[in-house]
C-alpha cells in the first residue's frame, strides 16, 4: 500500500468516527424518545431544525456563537417537547383507536406546521452561520514535518463528536443514577409495572420527550456551524435518526453512540471504496438486517455480555 | 359563545377564499412556481424577481394598454400538483400563455400539458436538455440547455488550465446527471482525461471520503455539479483537507449564488463556476435590476432571478406584438421574438436538434475577495482571472 | 340506505365525466380516485391486518417503473405496464414480505419505510436500466382527453372496493382481522399468520402497482425522486386511510378526498401563500385528536355533535 493510499484509507477512517459521532448527536435524542413511549416521531427533524434557526437567529442578531446557543435552544426545545406531548400526543395515545399507529398523522402535521412556520418566518432562503473556524482544521504534518501521510482533523466536527461523548456519558449518568432517570427507565421497560409502582407515567413520558427534544436541539446547535439550513432540512435527519435508534438498540444511549460510529464508518468506506451514491442503500441495508437479525440492536449484545446499562 | 367562534372562523375563511378585487381591465397572470419544499429558495428568489418586472411593465403601461395582475401558486415541486395548476390556468381561467415553474420534472409535465392543450409555455429555468427535444410547438425555453451550461468554464479550461486530467463530482439529480454527462463529453476535445467520476446523494454531510478519493487520484481539474449548498459543503471540506487543484470549477447553481460566499467563506475563494447571468453584464437593465433587486431584498440576484425577470419581459414583447391572444398568433409571435433584455439577447431557434430554444451566450464567474467576478468570456469579463490559484497552505 | 351508499356514489362518478367537467377538474378526479385505489391497498394491509407499512412507495414505484422500463427498454406501450405490473410487483411483494414481515409494529412500519429509501436510490443508481435522476419520459400520451383516464382508474377504483370487500368478508378477512387484534392469540389458534400476511401484503402491493402503472401512463413521466417519495407517497398512503377511517370500506375514499381535493382547495386560497401547509398541518392534527379512528370511523362522533347542537338551541 503505498503511502497516498494509507492516506486515504486513515482520512476515511477519520471522517468516518467524526460522522459517527454526528449521527449519534442526532439519533440520541429519538432513542430516548422511542425507548420510552414506541411512538413514530415523524417530527424529530423539524425540531432540530428550530434548534438550528433559534442558533442562527441568536448569531445573526447578537453575534452569539452558535455553540453557545446551546443555552437558549437546548431549555426552547425542551419546552417545545413538553408542550408537544402533553398537549397533543397524550391526548392522541390516550384514546383507544383501531391502529395505534394514528399517532403518526399528528407528528406528520406538527412537521408541517413547524416546517412551514420557518418558511413563513425566514423565507425558503439557505442560512449559515458563518463562524471563524468553520473551516478549521488541524494538520498531522504540521506538527510532523516528515510523516509520510498528512491527515487532517477538523475542529468543528471534533467539538461536535466530543459534545456527543460528554451529553451520552451524561445521560447514562442522569438514566442509571437519578430518581427521575430510573423512573424513565422503568416506565420504557414496562409500562403497566411501573405505574403499579407509584410512577407518574404521563409525567415520565412529558419529561422524556421534553428530554429527547432538548438532545435533538443541542445537536442542531453543534451541526449548523458545518451545514445550513433551510425551512424543510428535517426530513432527511429524521431518517438518520431512525436508523441509530434501531442500531443502536431502542432507548439506549451508549447503543446509540456505538451504532452512530458503525454507520459513521460504514458509510465512509462505501464512499470512498464504492461510489458515495451508494452510501445511503448501505445505510439502510444495515438498518433492515439488524431490525431482522439482531432486533434489540447494538444494545442487546452489550446486555448479552454484561457490558450494557 | 361556541356559536360566536363558529361564526368568526366561518367568516374568516371566508375572507380568505374572496377573490381578491382587481381592475376590471387588469390581465391576470398565474405563475406556478415551488414555494415550500426543497426547491423553494429558487422558487423565492423567481418570485421575486417576477414581481419586479410586473411592476416595471406595469408603470410603462403594461400589455396592450391592461396591467398585469401577478399572483403566484405554489406548485410544491410536485409535477402532479404543477400540473392541477397548470390545467385550471388553461381551462377556468383562460390565461393565454404560461411562464414558469422551476424543477425540471415539474417542467416536463407542464410543457406536455401546454403542448397537447396548445397553449405557449416559456420555460424559464429548468434546465434538462430533453425539454425542449421532443419537437413541441408550444414550449419555448429563455435559459440554455444543460448540454451549454458549462460551455465558458470548458473555454476557458481549453485556453487558460489545459487538464491532463479531471475529475467530475455530480449530485444525484437530473440536473447534476446531465451536467456530468456533458462535461465527460468536453473533456475529450480538451486533451483531458477523465479520472474520477462520482456522484454524490442530495443533502449528504460529509464528503471528505469522497475528496480523499478524489486526492489520491490527484486530478488537475474537480469539475462539480450540485444544486444547492452542497458546493459550498464540498469547498469547506476540500479547505480542511488541503487537497491542492489547480483549478477547482462548478457547473452554476449552488456554486452561483451568494450563499456559496457566504458559506464557503475564503474557503470559495478562486472558484470558478459556469453561470448563465451576472450582475456586472453589459446588457441593457442588467445593472439596474441587480441593484432593485438587492436594495429590496438584501442580495445580488442568481441567473434564476435574471431569467425571471426577463421571461416576463419576453411574455409581454410576445403578447404586445401578437395580433390576438390566440394560441398560435401569441406562439408566433414568441417564435418571432428577438429582444434585447437585462438577462442577454433572446432569440427561439430550431437546432441541435432542440426547438424554439434560446441559445445564449454562458458565463465563468470567479469568487474574487469574496465577489462573484465575471472572468470569461473576455469579452464580458469585469475583472482578469486569477490563475494559477495558490495552494491552500499559502493562502492567508 | 347505507347498503345503497356504494352504488349511489358509483353512479354518479360514472356520469360525472358526462357533465362536460372542465379538463381542471376531471385531473382533480382522477388524481382522488388513484389516491383511494392507493388507499384501499394500503387499508387491506394496515387498517384490517394490522401492519402499518410506511413504504407503500416502494410498490407503487415499482409498478410505475414496469411500464416505464416496457416503454423505454422494450418500445411497448406503457399500457402493457398494468398487466405487466402485477406479476412484478407481487414477485416484489413475496420478497418484501419474506424480509420484513416477521418483524411486528413499529419494527415492521421502519423496515418497509427504509425499504422504500433502498428503492429509490437503486432506482438512481442503476442509470442503464432507470435512466437515473433523468427519469423516463413518454414521447405522446395516449389521449388528450381524460374520458378513458378517468373511467381506467374508476374501474381499477370499483376492482379494488370490490376485492376488498370479498375479502374482508371471506374466511380470509377474519383472519387478518385475528392478527391485528393479537397475533400471538392468532398463531395459538392455529393461524398461520406468516402466510395470511404474505398474502395480505402481497394483494395490498399488487393494487398499489397497479396504481403506479397508470400513474406513469397518466402522467406521461417518472423519475424516482416522484415515485419512491418517502413523504410524497408512503406517508400521503397512511394519512388518506388514516384520515379517512382506517378498517372501513369507505375511509380511503373519503381520506383520498380530504387529502387531494381538500389540500388542492387550501393550496389555491389566493390570499394564503405558502401558509397552506400550515393550515392543512393543524387540519390533521385537529382531525386525528378529535377523530383517532378518522372521519368514517368516527362517524357517529360526528354526527352527536350536530345532535346535541340541535338539541340545545
Amino acid at each position: 500500500m503505498s503511502s497516498i493510499q494509507l492516506e486515504v484509507l486513515l482520512q476515511t477512517l477519520i471522517s468516518g468516527i467524526l460522522l459517527g459521532g454526528l449521527y449519534a448527536l442526532i439519533g440520541i435524542g429519538m432513542t430516548i424518545i422511542m425507548g420510552v413511549m414506541k411512538i413514530i416521531n415523524l417530527a424529530h427533524g423539524e425540531l432540530m431544525m428550530v434548534a438550528m434557526y433559534i442558533a442562527y437567529v441568536l448569531f445573526s442578531a447578537f453575534h452569539i456563537d452558535p455553540y453557545l446557543s446551546i443555552l437558549v435552544a437546548a431549555p426552547a426545545l425542551f419546552l417545545l417537547g413538553v408542550a408537544i406531548q402533553k398537549f397533543l400526543i397524550n391526548p392522541v395515545l390516550r384514546v383507544e383507536a383501531i391502529i395505534p399507529e394514528n399517532q403518526v398523522i399528528l407528528t406528520v402535521g406538527i412537521g408541517m406546521v413547524l416546517a412551514n412556520l420557518a418558511t413563513i418566518i425566514f423565507q425558503s432562503d439557505y442560512r449559515q452561520t458563518p463562524v471563524p473556524y468553520a473551516t478549521k482544521a488541524w494538520y498531522l504534518r504540521d506538527y510532523w514535518k516528515d510523516s509520510p501521510v498528512d491527515i487532517s482533523l477538523s475542529l468543528p466536527w471534533t467539538v461536535s463528536f466530543t459534545v456527543a461523548l460528554l451529553i451520552t456519558a451524561g445521560l447514562w449518568f442522569f438514566l442509571t443514577r437519578t430518581d427521575t432517570g430510573k423512573s424513565i427507565r422503568a416506565t420504557a421497560q414496562d409500562l403497566d409495572a411501573a405505574q403499579l409502582m407509584g410512577v407518574n407515567v404521563q409525567r415520565m413520558r412529558v419529561i422524556t420527550f421534553g428530554i429527547g427534544s432538548a438532545l435533538v436541539g443541542t445537536a442542531g446547535c453543534l451541526f449548523i456551524p458545518i451545514y445550513y439550513i433551510y425551512p424543510d432540512i428535517g426530513g432527511q435527519f429524521t431518517l438518520i435518526s431512525f436508523v441509530i435508534t434501531i442500531l443502536g438498540g431502542l432507548g439506549s444511549t451508549v447503543g446509540a453512540i456505538i451504532g452512530g460510529l458503525i454507520l459513521g464508518i460504514f458509510e465512509s468506506l462505501t464512499a470512498t471504496y464504492i461510489g458515495m451514491g451508494w452510501a445511503p442503500v448501505g445505510r439502510f441495508m444495515i438498518f433492515v438486517a439488524v431490525l431482522i437479525f439482531i432486533p434489540g440492536g447494538v444494545a442487546s449484545l452489550l446486555r448479552s455480555r454484561k457490558l450494557g446499562k | 359563545m361556541k356559536h360566536l367562534a363558529v361564526a368568526v372562523s366561518l367568516l374568516f375563511l371566508f375572507g380568505l377564499f374572496a377573490a381578491p378585487v382587481l381592475a376590471a381591465d387588469a390581465f391576470d397572470l398565474v405563475i406556478p412556481l415551488p414555494l415550500t419544499g426543497k426547491p423553494a429558495k429558487f422558487g423565492e428568489i423567481m418570485k421575486r424577481s417576477y414581481e419586479i418586472a410586473a411592476e416595471e411593465i406595469n408603470a410603462k403601461g403594461g400589455v396592450k394598454g391592461r396591467k398585469i395582475a401577478l399572483s403566484f401558486e405554489d406548485s410544491t415541486g410536485k409535477p402532479e400538483i404543477a400540473r392541477s395548476i397548470v390545467e385550471k390556468l388553461i381551462d377556468t381561467k383562460k390565461q393565454p400563455i404560461i411562464v414558469g415553474e422551476y424543477t425540471s420534472s415539474c417542467a416536463k409535465a407542464v410543457a406536455a400539458i401546454a403542448e397537447e392543450r396548445k397553449t405557449p409555455y416559456l420555460v424559464v429555468a429548468s434546465a434538462d436538455d430533453d425539454i425542449t427535444q421532443k419537437n413541441y410547438k408550444y414550449v419555448f425555453r429563455q435559459n440554455q440547455v444543460n448540454a451549454h451550461y458549462g460551455d465558458a468554464v470548458v473555454s476557458f479550461l481549453k485556453e487558460v488550465v489545459k487538464p491532463k486530467t479531471i475529475a467530475i463530482l455530480y449530485e444525484s439529480s437530473a440536473f447534476g446527471t446531465s451536467g456530468a454527462d456533458a462535461m465527460e463529453k468536453d473533456a475529450a476535445p480538451m486533451g483531458a482525461k477523465v479520472v474520477v467520476k462520482e456522484k454524490f446523494e442530495t443533502g449528504a454531510i460529509d464528503f471528505k471520503p469522497l475528496l480523499s478519493k478524489v486526492k489520491a487520484a490527484q486530478p488537475d481539474v474537480v469539475y462539480t455539479v450540485a444544486y444547492a449548498n452542497e458546493a459550498q459543503l464540498i469547498m469547506k471540506q476540500a479547505k480542511e483537507l488541503r487537497i491542492d487543484m489547480k483549478l477547482y470549477a462548478g457547473g452554476a447553481a449552488g456554486f452561483a449564488i451568494p450563499e456559496f460566499i457566504k458559506g464557503a467563506q475564503d474557503a470559495a475563494e478562486y472558484v470558478v463556476s459556469a453561470t448563465l447571468w451576472t450582475p456586472q453584464l453589459k446588457y441593457p437593465g442588467a445593472r439596474e435590476f441587480a441593484d432593485k433587486y438587492k436594495a429590496k431584498h438584501g442580495d445580488y440576484p442568481s441567473y434564476h432571478g435574471a431569467s425571471a425577470y426577463a421571461a416576463l419581459y419576453v411574455a409581454a414583447d410576445a403578447l404586445n406584438r401578437a395580433k390576438d391572444w390566440t394560441a398560435d398568433a401569441i406562439r408566433d409571435a414568441l417564435k418571432a421574438t428577438n429582444l434585447k433584455t437585462a438577462y442577454g439577447p433572446v432569440k427561439f431557434e430550431d437546432k441541435e436538434g432542440y426547438q424554439n430554444q434560446n441559445f445564449h451566450e454562458t458565463l465563468a464567474i470567479q469568487v474574487q475577495k469574496g465577489e462573484f467576478e465575471t472572468i470569461w468570456p473576455k469579452s464580458h469579463a469585469s475583472k482578469p482571472y486569477v490563475y494559477p490559484v495558490p495552494s491552500w497552505k499559502d493562502r492567508k | 340506505m347505507k347498503t345503497y351508499l356504494p352504488y349511489i356514489t358509483l353512479t354518479i362518478l360514472a356520469v360525472l365525466p358526462l357533465l362536460g367537467l372542465s379538463s381542471y377538474w376531471m385531473h382533480i378526479a382522477i388524481l382522488v380516485i388513484m389516491w383511494s385505489v392507493i388507499g384501499m391497498a394500503w387499508n387491506l394491509l394496515g387498517g384490517y391486518c394490522g401492519q402499518v407499512s410506511f413504504g407503500h412507495a416502494a410498490f407503487f414505484g415499482v409498478g410505475a417503473y414496469t411500464a416505464a422500463m416496457l416503454y423505454n427498454k422494450l418500445h411497448l406501450s406503457a399500457w402493457w405496464g398494468i398487466p405487466a405490473s402485477v406479476f412484478v410487483v407481487a414477485l416484489f411483494a413475496l420478497l418484501l414480505g419474506y424480509i420484513c414481515l416477521r418483524l411486528r409494529g413499529p419494527y415492521f412500519a421502519l423496515a418497509t419505510l427504509s425499504i422504500g429509501v433502498i428503492m429509490r436510490i437503486t432506482a438512481e443508481n442503476l442509470v442503464g436500466l432507470t435512466n437515473g435522476d433523468v427519469g423516463i419520459q413518454l414521447d405522446k400520451r395516449t389521449w388528450i382527453d381524460k374520458t378513458w383516464y378517468y373511467y381506467i382508474i374508476l374501474l381499477m377504483a370499483v376492482g379494488a372496493f370490490v376485492a376488498v370487500k370479498k375479502i374482508i368478508g371471506s374466511k380470509l378477512g377474519y383472519y387478518f382481522v385475528a392478527i391485528r387484534e393479537d397475533q400471538d392469540a392468532a398463531e395459538s389458534l392455529g393461524i398461520d399468520t406468516t402466510r395470511y400476511k404474505t398474502i395480505a401484503l402481497v394483494i395490498s402491493g399488487v393494487i398499489t402497482g397497479l396504481a403506479g402503472a397508470f400513474y406513469m401512463n397518466y402522467m406521461g413521466y417518472i423519475d424516482p425522486k416522484v415515485v419512491f417519495a418517502l413523504h410524497d407517497i408512503s406517508i400521503i398512503t397512511i394519512m388518506v386511510v388514516m384520515v379517512g377511517g382506517a378498517a372501513t370500506s369507505a375511509g380511503p375514499v373519503v381520506g383520498a378526498v380530504i387529502m387531494v381535493l381538500l389540500a388542492e382547495l387550501i393550496r389555491s386560497i389566493p390570499k394564503l401563500g405558502t401558509a397552506h401547509h400550515t393550515l392543512f398541518g393543524v387540519l390533521l392534527i385537529v382531525i386525528i385528536i378529535f377523530l383517532p379512528n378518522g372521519i368514517v370511523g368516527d362517524f357517529s362522533k360526528i354526527r352527536n355533535l350536530f345532535r346535541t347542537r340541535k338539541a340545545a338551541p
